[in-house]
């Protein structure tokens, strides 16, 4: 075998796998907090990368020409909206159905799911949109006949997770809004007893995940240059399966379902067949399923009896 | 909104009754268009509605056909084949279209078509240039384009015997059209003595495809061949090259898109892509005018507008030819006559294909814009 | 008295007023830049009125709404709106409503045979894709309804009644009406090796294995092409009756239908027939579902679903009982795809998505979980509602899911109150010696 090819699979894993991550972080938020499969999380993804590419056509149309600048800019512009986004959405769709059925909350989030899709195709038009490449170049190992090369792009991809990851992991761990959600998440009745504003932690979260989606959003814009406002569907569903395999409520849980996808992926399809590359996925899914129900870092639940 | 709905209902129940699939109005004739109006191909669903807007304008303001006034119908299939299906029997029942200009997907024709050889509408495709649309011998179903065996044949050839390529990497986005030709050129390479040294499927919504990248350039490619549409060829393309892959990269009329050279990341990737198309339609003699107008218009009549437009020209020569809006009797007409459109002369076989090809392998320049390769 | 009225009143409005601007100012950020900055290739064409025309709309439409509120009409009305909504299933005494119920049953039997001479051929279509979401409606209202275990890859089943019908014909010669019980059996059998390795799991696990499956299933339908088409599927055969076909020109010497009885052709008579079976099969289908809940087998479902632990320590095989209900479910599920395919005359992977899951998710969850009538009404909702908004054109699908969402805000337990009847242990028949009576009967209410 020729161990640059594996080497550019690995890092091609390792870069999808993050993006997955970074998206499941937002499924695995939500499901932890309030039991809810939030299927417009996908979406969320897609608008973000719409923001995106709009806020940098704007602020390059204002005459800024500095790249970071503008790269910077843009994530945080993106970030705040998308912020927005998810906010609203759980204001207006999910809020209403907090003390409902456990299924009701699904069936919303399907139908914003498809409010969503279908605003983005009317309001931007249906077309495939696309951003220009702003960060040329890669870092290439090996000789000219036999290398493998990570783009500067790929890099950002990889470290921008892995700081956002830890980021919140501190969040989430650490500080006191953390044990706040924490709390929340344990049992919402208890924390409100206790003077936590769970409303307001509940809707926090959301924002957070949509952060996360917002950031994962601009960096595939830029890195894949073109996205439809189809996109969040098909990455939307890995994410969320990324989201379970690693055991769906737990953060790094989240991070190694998605690595272990993107790899996964990537693998197969160089060194065996493209086309069952997602059946590959799935049917890991499934196995890992049959063997360790509740995900491979998911706390296992407790059966009273 | 609501109650015009009733009231169409009320009428077509009339219809139904009778049981005849006659066309009840007798001022204006419809025609549907039918097509990805929303939906991920939204955009082809735009240039056909365009092109057939146009023609219709044109047609009616010089008096319509026969006296008779067209009005468009649009029916919007998303490229779904069960959405077709409700559309095609919408545009036949409620209605009452006497031609359709549609479907544009392969694997909604397919299904669609049935429904209109059921009930006596003609309908001449656009868009769909899988081989089984007209090879299944309905009689009111024609092609105003290509057929996917015949642009394989001109790719395949090209390959060969222009580009000299040896290792070539055959592509496909596992869907009715792209797969198809695909597996065309890929028959014809083969009987050329050209064996392919990658043949795999992408998923179609996806924009990573880097593992499949990888892949091709451990395969060594002189020549990439991608059957699919423009949504996942520009991104291909792009990683292709960041990858440093170099080879040609070749598809067929699928691509034909502004949104390709944005997506494939500017000019220096989209210079040097080969594809397959018709004549550019933007290049007949009897288009100068419409295609000036279009411009005027602010809509660039790329892809498949002017196919529609020709389309709908057609539709209307035969039913005026026919005398009839009797679907067998127009396609019949169409086939054993000729239609005048802005596309030229269309001529028809007997199964309903267009008599000459006029494939060719067009090159795309660093602004964006294909000419024909030599 | 009419003092503090006007008090709250303009109270109201001013509180009105403000959450009217708040909500402006968020639709602005939320609407800005998607509707005012539209990408055109890597430039921007700028549109700023549409957003401000939203935000407006928005403001204006929060501001009616705190209004409305003050109303007592409008208060009544959201009440009664809501009036159920936070109430779960009702356990109802077994009482006597049997005349009503057969009354209303066999009106709408009636309805439902003579509906096809009264529409017109595109409606009868219409009304076949809805009964055949009530079939797969019926199908996973089984398994998540009644036996609370939440499938997502439902449409998994339904494919494979769908490529039973399709398949078969082309590689074996099987006819329509042999592949009814044929695919209900194999999508029954599928039903079976999915659902024993997701025993274990609960919830939500489970609804995400099972969504695995379902996309598994239709990429291997995709991929496989020299088997099963690939993308470009299959031909389905349409149903014949007695050997007639319902084709223009007979194919292989058989006879058309049309020409048998010397009627013009028109493929009305092949919708029809597909209806009428269709038709009977979902009224003996509701019936035996009813009919199955009263039964021990039904009622060890819903037990499941309150609470499986206790179950299990009654004594039920929560085994047998989960996989009973996923082979039921499944089993109706194939034989919607058999009418599915025979209906469409062609089947492809298209067709069977994740979202046609959510789908046939959603008609469940909006008929009120375990609610046969309700499922029924909501697969009518679900098939007609898109139908009816073709004339939106471009926002029918945005137009849909705004629908989709309202319903869940103002009826999260669906359309209609699942009511259960308590059961009666018949009163002990005492019996003189010898004298033997039987000691069944009339264990469950019979009535809808």
């Amino acid at each position: 075998m020729d161990f640059h090819i594996l080497f550019q699979q690995l890092v091609n894993g390792l870069t999808l796998g993050s993006v997955y991550g970074l998206i499941a972080v937002g499924y695995t938020m939500v499901y932890g907090i309030i039991g809810m499969i939030n299927f417009a999380h996908g979406d969320i993804y897609m608008i973000s990368a719409y923001l995106a590419a709009i806020f940098m056509a704007l602020l390059f149309s204002f005459g800024l020409d500095s790249v970071p600048l503008v790269i910077v800019c843009t994530l945080m512009i993106t970030m705040a909206i998308t912020a927005v986004y998810g906010w609203s959405i759980e204001h207006v769709a999910y809020r209403p159905l907090r003390n409902s059925t456990r299924l009701a909350p699904l069936i919303s989030a399907i139908g914003v799911s498809l409010i969503l899709q279908n605003y983005a195709q009317i309001s931007q038009g249906a077309g495939t949109q696309s951003v220009p490449t702003l960060i040329e170049g890669a870092l290439r190992f090996g000789d000219d006949n036999a290398f493998f090369q990570i783009t500067y792009m790929q890099m950002m991809i990889i470290a921008v997770s892995a700081v956002s990851m830890g980021a919140l992991t501190f969040l989430i761990q650490r500080t006191a809004y953390g044990r706040k959600c924490r709390a929340t998440q344990q049992d919402r009745t208890m924390a409100s007893i206790l003077g936590i504003n769970t409303d307001f932690t509940i809707s926090s979260v959301f924002v957070i995940g949509a952060i996360m989606a917002a950031i994962a959003g601009m960096l595939v814009t830029l890195t894949y240059g073109s996205f439809d406002f189809y996109v969040g569907f098909i990455v939307g569903i890995k994410a969320f399966t990324a989201a379970v395999l690693g055991g769906i409520g737990s953060l790094p849980g989240a991070m190694l379902g998605g690595l272990i996808l993107g790899l996964s992926e990537s693998l197969f399809s160089g060194f065996i067949n493209t086309d069952y590359k997602d059946v590959f996925a799935f049917s890991i899914l499934v196995l890992v399923m049959i063997f360790k129900p509740s995900g491979l870092l998911g706390k296992p639940l407790v059966e009273k009896v | 909104m609501i109650s015009k709905q009733f009231k169409r209902l009320a009428v077509s129940a009339a219809v139904a009754a009778s049981l005849s699939a006659g066309i009840a109005s007798a001022e204006t004739i419809k025609i549907g268009v039918a097509g990805p109006h929303t939906g991920a191909y939204a955009n082809f669903g735009v240039q056909l509605w365009q092109g057939a807007t146009l023609a219709a304008e044109k047609i009616n303001s010089n008096g319509g056909i026969d006296g008779k006034q067209i009005e468009l119908v649009k029916g919007d299939d998303a490229c779904e084949p069960k959405q077709a299906l409700a559309v095609a029997n919408r545009m036949v029942e409620v209605d009452g279209v006497a031609g359709v200009v549609g479907h544009f997907c392969s694997s909604s024709t397919l299904p669609a078509s049935e429904i209109y050889e059921d009930a006596g509408v003609v309908m001449v495709t656009p868009g769909s240039t899988n081989p089984a649309v007209t090879d299944r011998g309905l009689s009111v179903v024609l092609r105003n384009t290509g057929r996917d065996d015949q642009q394989g044949i001109v790719a395949a050839e090209y390959i060969v015997n222009d580009l000299n390529a040896k290792r070539v990497a055959v592509i496909h986005d596992k869907d009715t059209y792209g797969q198809g030709l695909a597996d065309a050129m890929k028959a014809h390479l083969n009987k050329i003595g050209t064996k392919e040294v990658l043949y795999e499927g992408l998923t179609r919504g996806e924009k990573d495809f880097n593992a499949l990248v990888t892949k091709i350039k451990a395969a060594d490619a002189d020549v990439i061949y991608f059957g699919g549409l423009h949504s996942e060829a520009g991104p291909l393309v792009r990683q292709l090259r960041e990858q440093g892959v170099d080879g040609t990269f070749f598809s067929g009329d699928g691509i034909v898109s502004e949104d390709l050279m944005p997506a494939a990341g500017g000019g220096k990737n989209v210079d040097g892509i080969m594809m397959t198309f018709g004549r550019d339609p933007r290049t007949f003699d009897e288009g100068k005018q419409v295609v000036a107008e279009f411009r005027a218009k602010g809509f660039e009549p790329e892809g498949y507008t002017l196919y529609a437009y020709s389309t709908v020209q057609a539709i209307a020569q035969g039913i005026d030819g026919a005398d009839t809006t009797d679907g067998e009797k127009v396609a019949e007409w169409l086939k054993a006559h000729s239609a005048k459109t802005i596309m030229g002369e269309r001529k028809w076989d007997a199964k309903g294909d267009l008599t000459r090809s006029d494939y060719a392998v067009y090159r795309w320049n660093q602004d964006g814009s294909y000419a024909k390769a030599n | 008295m009419s003092h503090t009225e006007q008090y709250n009143f303009s109270k109201t409005a001013l509180r009105g007023l403000r959450d009217a601007a708040f909500a402006g100012v968020i639709a602005l950020i939320v609407f800005g830049p998607m509707n005012g900055l539209i990408l055109d290739g890597y430039g921007l064409d700028f549109h700023l009125d549409r957003p401000f025309l939203m935000a407006g709309i928005v403001a204006l439409g929060r501001f009616l709404l705190t209004l409305s509120g003050c109303l007592p009409a409008v208060r009544q009305l959201r009440e009664r709106l809501m009036d159920f909504s936070h109430r779960g299933v009702t356990v109802e005494q077994p009482g006597d409503s049997q005349v009503r119920w057969k009354v209303l049953i066999l009106l709408t039997i009636i309805t439902g045979l003579c509906a096809p001479f009264l529409v017109s051929k595109y409606w009868l279509t219409i009304l076949i894709l809805a009964l055949i979401y009530v079939l797969l409606g019926l199908g996973l209202n089984i398994v998540v309804g009644f036996a609370g275990l939440l499938d997502l890859g439902f449409v998994a089943f339904y494919a494979v009644g769908a490529y039973v019908i399709a398949l078969g014909a082309q590689y074996w010669g099987l006819g329509f009406w042999t592949a009814i019980p044929v695919a209900a059996v194999l999508a029954a059998l599928a039903g079976c090796i999915l659902a024993f390795p997701v025993l274990r799991m609960h919830g939500d696990y489970l609804a995400i294995v099972t969504l695995g499956f379902g996309e598994i299933i239709r990429l291997v339908l995709n991929n496989w092409l020299d088997f099963t088409g690939g993308p470009n599927g299959v031909r389905a055969p349409s149903p014949t009756l007695f050997g007639l076909e319902f084709t223009r020109k007979a194919k292989e010497g058989g006879i058309p239908f049309h020409e048998y009885f010397g009627l013009e052709y028109s493929s009305f008579y092949k919708y029809l027939l597909i209806y009428l079976v269709l038709f009977v099969i979902v009224v003996a289908l509701t019936l035996f579902v009813h009919r199955l809940r009263n039964m021990p087998m039904g009622r060890a479902w819903e037990a499941l679903r309150e609470n499986e632990i206790a179950c299990r320590s009654l004594g039920i095989n929560h085994v047998t009982v989960k996989l009973s209900a996923f082979m039921m479910g499944a089993m109706t599920a194939g034989i919607g795809g058999v009418f599915f395919a025979s209906y469409q005359g062609f089947v492809n992977p298209t067709s069977f998505t994740f979202f046609e899951s959510a789908l046939i998710l959603a008609i469940v969850v909006l008929g009120g979980m375990g609610s046969i009538v309700g499922v029924i009404i909501a697969a009518f909702v679900f098939t007609l509602v898109p139908e009816m908004l073709r004339e939106f054109a471009d926002y029918r699908v945005l137009v849909f899911g705004v629908v989709m969402v309202l319903m869940m805000i103002w009826r999260p337990r669906g359309l209609l109150q699942i009511r259960r009847k308590a059961f009666k242990r018949p009163r002990p028949v005492y019996t003189r010696p010898g004298e033997a009576q039987p000691l069944h009967a009339a264990s469950a209410g019979q009535s809808l």
